[in-house]
């Protein structure tokens, strides 16, 4: 009982702390919008956002047709990766789960390959859904190759796929890339995580796949913590162990294969940012999942402001910025968090 | 012992084919002979190391454009390595490569032992000053691909501040190789190239207030040229044109200045210099569809684009090509669109 005495007391913290990340998430999207790599005034701004007319000035057309949908797309994809990576770490209770390390990235980055060699599809616009499509089906891959066996998708057998599917797809595009300069230079672009030249066609594109992912994915909480308990346990509570764990699947293959697809792979969010969410809402997951949703894009965003303003007029991309913060937020967690306690 | 055995292989092969070499290839040895000085010979290389031999080299192995340079003087390589496929490369894509042995279509890769069978007695790539090496021997290539330095003597003029000095220098080299310069079918290269410059600086000259930026647009960022870099753009800017000097070019890369989209609009040329390696008539109004702020660079939404041959050309021909096209396009631009 006072197990959930405690559980209350944090709850009644833990709802405004809520609100509270959502404001800074607001503030963080104002700053993406005003501030860049090019010097807009903040007038010109807030005139570019009352009139919505991109043809007036250049200043205008940063603002309406890049600024904007670089944030819209920054915020969803943020979200997606820190819930993906979120429900990873709890359905195969792995603390170092995300979606990269299931094969999400190599299956996307295969699929880009092949459309440009094979198909000779060229542009961002159109690769978005081989990458979404290459994502999804390495997960499924994955998924598959786990369940071999009588006992099911247990997490290490999901672990050691994944490190498998990865390595195997990775080898792939390695060799056709190899030969290929005409991959390689696309590939380049789409391999390093970038929120730069994705504009409203991307957005629009994959925002629907999030939202619905995201909405989704709230109702993971309960199971989750379920699961959490040790699978024995979880089944004890009337749970469908299996069928929770594909239709988890199914989400996070949503999630951050649209994600994956739209930016490149984005190392970090999804593994640092639901064990920050962790650190701060304890073990359960129908607190950890809303605050890793706020938590990643105030952190995508913000890694991608700074790449913005402190190389102009050229920009860093948010992969690079988002490596170079990211290692040493995560020995952080190592050193004072709860890094076990997935 | 696995290790080995391709370089058994080659000294193998090599072996049998000197045996039996000295018959079989007296042919062209001997067409060779009849224009070529039978030696001594020697050239100074562009890394100023003069390179000697007994007998004038015959038997060329030549890096893409090099092999371009050569073959327009009329001395025939019997092996070419590129760096892409010999049907895309710009140099050698119009050239008749009948008869030669292709030794590598990739950057850094160059098949070795195919080229050992040829027999070698002179290598020919470019000398990069900042890179001291020559084209095929730079850090990067495989380890295995740069033994072909082992076969022959490696010559090259030096990449530097102009294509006309590269020009001519591949001019004396093929001279010394016994090539006659002066011969109608070759000199008309070089005197269309001298004509082209003329026509060059008469209609750069008629339009005084006319600026020119070189670019790249790529999917995330947005690349102008450093004329400093590019020695075709050099050669332009000597004779009156005036491209613009970006003024932050990237520390790491200085070839190229680095813009965000946000800050495509930086520079407003009269008329934009088009990496031509991926230039398409089609591509400026693909550009405007794809990237919102392509078109805020006014050149660009008045199609005032030409295609500018970056970091290829080594002929007097190629070179008059482009200059008779890029003399038509400064024709037609209106010297008022840019800033």
């Amino acid at each position: 009982m006072s197990n959930s005495t405690h559980v209350t007391r944090r709850a009644s913290a833990l709802g405004p702390g809520l609100a509270v990340l959502f404001v800074a998430l607001a503030l963080v999207a104002f700053l993406s919008v005003t501030q860049g790599s090019r010097s807009i005034g903040l007038l010109e701004v807030l005139h570019a956002l009352g009139s919505l007319n991109s043809d007036v000035s250049t200043d205008s057309t940063v603002t309406l047709e890049l600024r904007v949908p670089r944030t819209l797309l920054g915020i969803v994809v943020g979200a997606a990766l820190g819930v993906a990576g979120a429900i990873l770490q709890g359905v195969t209770r792995n603390p170092l789960a995300d979606a990269g390390i299931m094969g999400i990235n190599s299956g996307a980055a295969v699929f880009v390959v092949f459309a440009v060699t094979v198909l000779g599809v060229r542009g961002a616009g159109v690769y978005v859904w081989f990458a979404f499509a290459g994502a999804i089906a390495a997960l499924v891959l994955v998924y598959a190759i786990a369940s071999l066996g009588r006992e099911g998708a247990t997490p290490v057998k999901l672990a050691l796929a994944g490190a498998a599917v990865t390595a195997g797809l990775a080898s792939v595009t390695a060799g056709i890339v190899m030969t290929n300069v005409d991959a390689l230079n696309e590939l380049r672009f789409w391999q390093v995580g970038s929120l730069a030249g994705r504009y409203a066609p991307i957005l629009t594109g994959v925002a629907p796949f999030l939202l619905l992912g995201l909405v989704a994915s709230l109702g993971f909480g309960r199971v989750l913590n379920g699961l959490a308990l040790g699978e024995d346990v979880a089944r004890g509570l009337g749970q469908h162990v299996t069928r929770t764990r594909a239709a988890a699947f199914a989400v996070v293959a949503v999630l951050a294969g649209a994600a994956t697809a739209a930016c490149g792979p984005i190392v970090f969010v999804g593994l640092v940012v639901p064990h920050a969410a962790r650190f701060i809402c304890g073990p359960d997951y129908r607190w950890i999942l809303p605050y890793s949703m706020l938590l990643a894009p105030i952190v995508l965003l913000l890694a991608d402001v700074l790449g913005r303003v402190v190389a102009a007029p050229d920009e860093l991309q948010v992969g690079v910025v988002l490596g170079v913060l990211g290692a040493p937020a995560f020995v952080g967690i190592v050193r004072y968090g709860r890094l076990s306690e997935v | 012992m696995s290790a080995w055995r391709p370089l058994l292989v080659v000294a193998a092969l090599s072996v049998v084919l000197a045996g039996c070499g000295s018959a079989s290839t007296s042919g062209t040895a001997q067409t060779a002979a009849s224009a070529a000085p039978s030696g001594p010979w020697s050239f100074t290389d562009g890394s100023g190391k003069t390179v000697k031999a007994d007998k004038t080299p015959t038997r060329i192995i030549a890096h893409a454009g090099e092999a371009a340079a050569l073959m327009s003087f009329g001395i025939k390589p019997v092996g070419i390595y590129a760096d892409e496929s010999v049907t895309t490369d710009l140099n050698l894509k119009d050239l008749d490569l009948t008869g030669i042995e292709i030794l590598g279509q990739e950057w850094g890769k160059i098949d070795v032992e195919k080229a050992a069978a040829l027999r070698p007695d002179l290598i020919v790539g470019d000398w990069w000053p900042a890179e001291k090496a020559h084209s095929g021997f730079e850090e990067g290539v495989d380890e295995k691909s740069k033994k072909l330095a082992e076969l022959a003597p490696v010559v090259g003029v030096a990449q530097g501040k102009s294509i006309v000095d590269l020009a001519e220098g591949y001019e004396s080299l093929a001279k010394s190789l016994g090539a006659d310069v002066a011969a109608p079918a070759i000199a008309a290269n070089k005197k269309r190239f001298e004509d082209a410059v003329a026509a060059f600086k008469t209609a750069v000259a008629a339009k005084p207030g006319l600026t020119v930026a070189a670019m790249s647009p790529a999917d995330d960022k947005l690349y102008v040229a450093n004329p400093e870099y590019a020695p075709e753009l050099l050669d332009l800017q000597s004779w009156g044109l005036k491209v613009i000097n970006p003024d932050t070019p990237d520390p790491g890369f200085p070839y190229w200045e680095n813009l965000s989209w946000e800050n495509a609009d930086k520079y407003q040329p009269d008329l934009i210099l088009w990496d031509g390696r991926n230039y398409k008539p089609t591509s400026n109004a693909e550009w405007g569809e794809k990237q919102p702020t392509w078109f805020k660079i006014k050149a660009a939404k008045a199609g005032a684009v030409a295609a500018w041959p970056a970091y290829w050309l080594h002929t007097y021909g190629d070179f008059a090509t482009e200059l008779e096209k890029l003399t038509e396009a400064i024709k037609t631009a209106d010297p008022d669109i840019g800033d």
